[in-house]
């Protein structure tokens, strides 16, 4: 009999190396290219200045608050849509993706018309509510900071959610629960320890889409200095004063940020799968 | 305790941790307001922080004014940047804000037409220029340059910016608009954008305000006789909701100050207006004649709470004001009784305007005792008549010219035994019994319309006066006696004009 010829898998990996280098080329050039438009004077101008490093820790804390927002939010919402069959479920599937696709200034614009919407005889308004008798005003302060990334955020952790729990078996909850466990029971003892990845998944992709979050911001938070800017707004403020240098060194601080956030996340997920 | 609880504990830790951390960097600076010393108008809100949206392109000349005001007057401004019409809708849904300072006053035009901005102030003004790089390396000199096949042409969109909507009016009336569009790269939403596609080497030119090349030492102006006309203002508007307009309106006379604010400006590359001069509380001056008081006197009393700055009126005859200020008192603003005192003093108000209309009636006591039913009853032997003195005050030179338009100068002036300054004078004397009849204007008789009859005079255009406002140009505080002209003309002081028996002139 004559021995089956093995072809060569080079043209394999050549082709499937060279379709996905495209997209890290890319990444890479783009990243070269801002590293050679600024220099280590710019990067020291720009933190050096006290409106940026503010602008820093206001992005670390609102991303943080966020992302942990949102896991709690994505993690029960997720559980639900893809265990339980009940009225208006698909449409609760829908409404979750719209921060998604919605425009971001769209966004922020309905959440300034949301605090600001005068309802009924007597004109009551949400903001007016919150910061007269709550004592706690949202717009233009660091709460709408958090809400504007929230509302996107959550939606991306919801849909990562979902998709974990839908690819873990429900068979181990149904084992728990005829040895007595109740739903909550199987849901923190089982489903949970089962979601690990996805979890830190959902909260790495919920901090990366608040850090990028601009548009909702601008609108509902303002760019105020030392108040509501966050470093996305003060990339924009910077270019509009033409200050490229500047912008495109804070740009640098926040890909760094980001790396370091996902390499940190990276590791607690490994830690919780083991 | 199974690892899920300890791991959902320790995330909530660091949600609250990091809660408190984000509620101890909002901590804004109580800060008392105390530029309203004239104790009008104050209010509880007067003690918070003056919130001013502003365009991003305007940040670095704002930034250096509020740092130089807030440690001038120890108090806080506190601003919003973004893009102007971004702004303008936030301001529309929010309802909140003291001030707005857009790219450029179009867009207060749109909140004006949304009647979202109360007053105006100007403060500067940028002109259209085509940037290039430094060195002109495409050596761009003329229109027909920037059509050059190699010559990458960006501009800012003529939809959504102003200077590209001014740039395609002033050029769209030539041929030379069809041929930049043709030429046109690429058209970009502001004009920063310009800017920074020039810089990044993406075009070659561009059509930008000459201000914005300020911030980039690596572009250049070249000016076109084309573009020489096109220009746009900068101002800063007064959002009409404030609830702190004395705080919101120091700020905005600081920012277009000659000696404060727009020194910024200028030093930013902006070709600024002429402003006031500073002052913490303005003191206008403001001459009128004396018929004008009723209807205007309560709004003055408006302005200067709105506004807190105080204004010195002097009612009196206007042949008594021309006469002050040709003794060397120059009000920063005079609205005379009549043309005739406007025209006496051509040099110290080149241009005044037309406001309102007066006309001269005869009045006389209820009933009209003494049946004087036109100019030549007042004739009539033992009629005791009062007019205004001609030289002293409008209303006298006009019932002069009346009496010798219609005929009947000498009858009458035989039964006159009084003339006055002022026709509130006559009025008081009607009153009092001690005149039958008195040549005054309508207005005069407005608060006495139940113990006096007005007749009219009929057929003679001279008896009627026309009242002119106009402002001196060596005023220190022009721009405010502006925005008291504003306030005069609202239609709300225009409802004063009416109810007193003027007629409306302005146009």
């Amino acid at each position: 009999m004559k021995p089956i010829r093995r072809r060569s898998d080079k043209p394999f990996f050549l082709v499937m190396g060279g379709i996905s280098a495209s997209f890290v080329v890319l990444i890479v050039l783009l990243l070269a290219a801002d590293v050679l438009f600024t220099s280590s004077q710019d990067f020291a101008d720009a933190l050096g200045k006290p409106e940026i490093r503010a602008a820093f820790w206001l992005t670390m804390l609102t991303c943080t608050v966020a992302a942990i927002m949102s896991v709690f939010v994505a993690t029960p919402l997720g559980y639900l849509l893809a265990r339980f069959e009940f009225p208006g479920r698909r449409i609760i599937d829908v409404l979750v993706d719209i921060p998604i696709v919605l425009p971001p200034l769209v966004l922020g614009l309905s959440l300034l018309i949301l605090f600001h919407l005068p309802i009924g005889p007597t004109q009551w308004k949400l903001e007016t509510w919150l910061r007269d008798d709550v004592g706690f005003p949202v717009t233009y302060r660091w709460p709408a900071i958090v809400l504007a990334q929230f509302s996107v955020a959550c939606a991306f952790a919801v849909r990562t959610m979902r998709v974990t729990f839908d690819q873990i078996n429900p068979r181990a909850e149904d084992v728990a629960r005829t040895l007595g466990c109740t739903r909550g029971q199987a849901f923190m003892l089982v489903a949970l320890p089962q979601a690990w990845r996805g979890i830190v998944a959902a909260g790495t992709i919920a901090w990366a889409r608040a850090l990028g979050e601009f548009g909702p911001i601008l609108v509902f938070a303002g760019a105020t200095r030392m108040r509501t800017e966050v470093l996305s707004t003060t990339v924009f403020l910077e270019l509009s004063v033409g200050e490229l240098d500047a912008a495109v060194a804070v740009s640098l601080i926040m890909v760094l940020m980001a790396i370091v956030v996902l390499i940190l996340l990276r590791s607690l997920r490994l830690g919780l799968s083991t | 305790m199974s690892r899920s609880v300890v791991v959902i504990a320790s995330a909530f830790v660091v949600l609250v941790g990091a809660l408190v951390l984000l509620a101890r960097t909002d901590s804004p600076r109580p800060r008392s307001f105390d530029g309203g010393t004239n104790g009008s108008g104050g209010s509880p809100d007067e003690t918070s922080t003056i919130v001013l949206f502003c365009a991003a392109s305007n940040r670095a000349v704002m930034e250096s004014i509020r740092g130089e005001y807030e440690s001038e007057f120890d108090r806080h401004v506190q601003i919003q940047y973004g893009a102007s019409q971004t702004l303008l809708s936030s301001i529309e849904v929010s309802e909140s804000g003291d001030l707005y300072l857009p790219a450029d006053d179009s867009y207060l035009a749109l909140a004006n037409d949304k009647s979202l901005v109360a007053e105006t102030i100007p403060i500067a003004t940028m002109n259209a220029v085509v940037a290039v790089t430094r060195g002109n390396p495409k050596s761009i000199q003329s229109l027909d340059d920037l059509l050059r096949d190699e010559v990458r042409l960006v501009q800012a969109s003529p939809d959504v910016t102003a200077i590209g909507k001014v740039t395609r009016e002033a050029l769209g009336k030539t041929n030379d608009w069809r041929r930049l569009d043709a030429a046109t790269t690429a058209y970009r939403t502001t004009v920063t954008d310009v800017a920074n596609d020039l810089l990044a080497g993406a075009a070659d030119a561009g059509i930008v305000y000459d201000a914005v090349l300020h911030t980039y030492p690596e572009l250049e102006a070249v000016r076109l006789p084309e573009l020489a006309s096109i220009n746009s203002k900068i101002a800063i508007g007064v959002i009409a909701s404030t609830k702190q307009s004395h705080a919101a309106l120091h700020f905005a006379r600081y920012v277009a100050s000659r000696d404060r604010g727009q020194l910024h400006y200028a030093k930013h590359g902006f070709e600024t207006t002429l402003g006031d001069v500073w002052s913490d509380v303005p003191e206008l001056s403001v001459f009128a004649g004396s018929m004008l008081r009723p209807a205007i006197d309560e709004t003055i009393a408006s302005f200067e709470q709105r506004e807190s700055v105080r204004v010195s009126r002097v009612y009196n005859g206007c042949g008594i004001l021309v006469a002050q200020m040709k003794a060397g008192q120059i009000p920063d603003a005079y609205f005379a009784c009549d043309t005739e005192f406007m025209n006496q003093v051509p040099d110290l108000f080149p241009e005044p305007i037309n406001v309102s209309q007066n006309e001269l009636v005869i009045l006389v006591q209820k009933g009209n005792p003494h049946q004087p039913a036109s100019l030549r009853d007042l004739g009539k032997p033992g009629l005791r008549v009062g007019i205004g003195h001609e030289k002293q005050c409008a209303m006298g030179w006009i019932t002069q010219n009346t009496f010798r338009e219609g005929g009947v100068q000498t009858e009458v002036m035989a039964n006159v035994t009084v003339q006055t300054p002022t026709g509130d004078m006559l009025v008081n004397q009607l009153l009092t019994g001690s005149l039958d009849a008195a040549v005054v204007y309508l207005s005069n008789a407005a608060g006495a319309g139940d113990q006096l009859d007005a007749i009219q005079i009929r057929g003679l255009q001279c008896s009627v006066a026309i009242q002119p406002f106009a402002i001196s140009p060596t005023s220190p505080h022009a721009q405010t006696a502006s925005r008291l002209f504003a306030a005069i003309t609202a239609s709300e002081s225009q409802e004063n004009f009416l109810a007193e028996g003027f007629r409306w002139e302005l146009r």
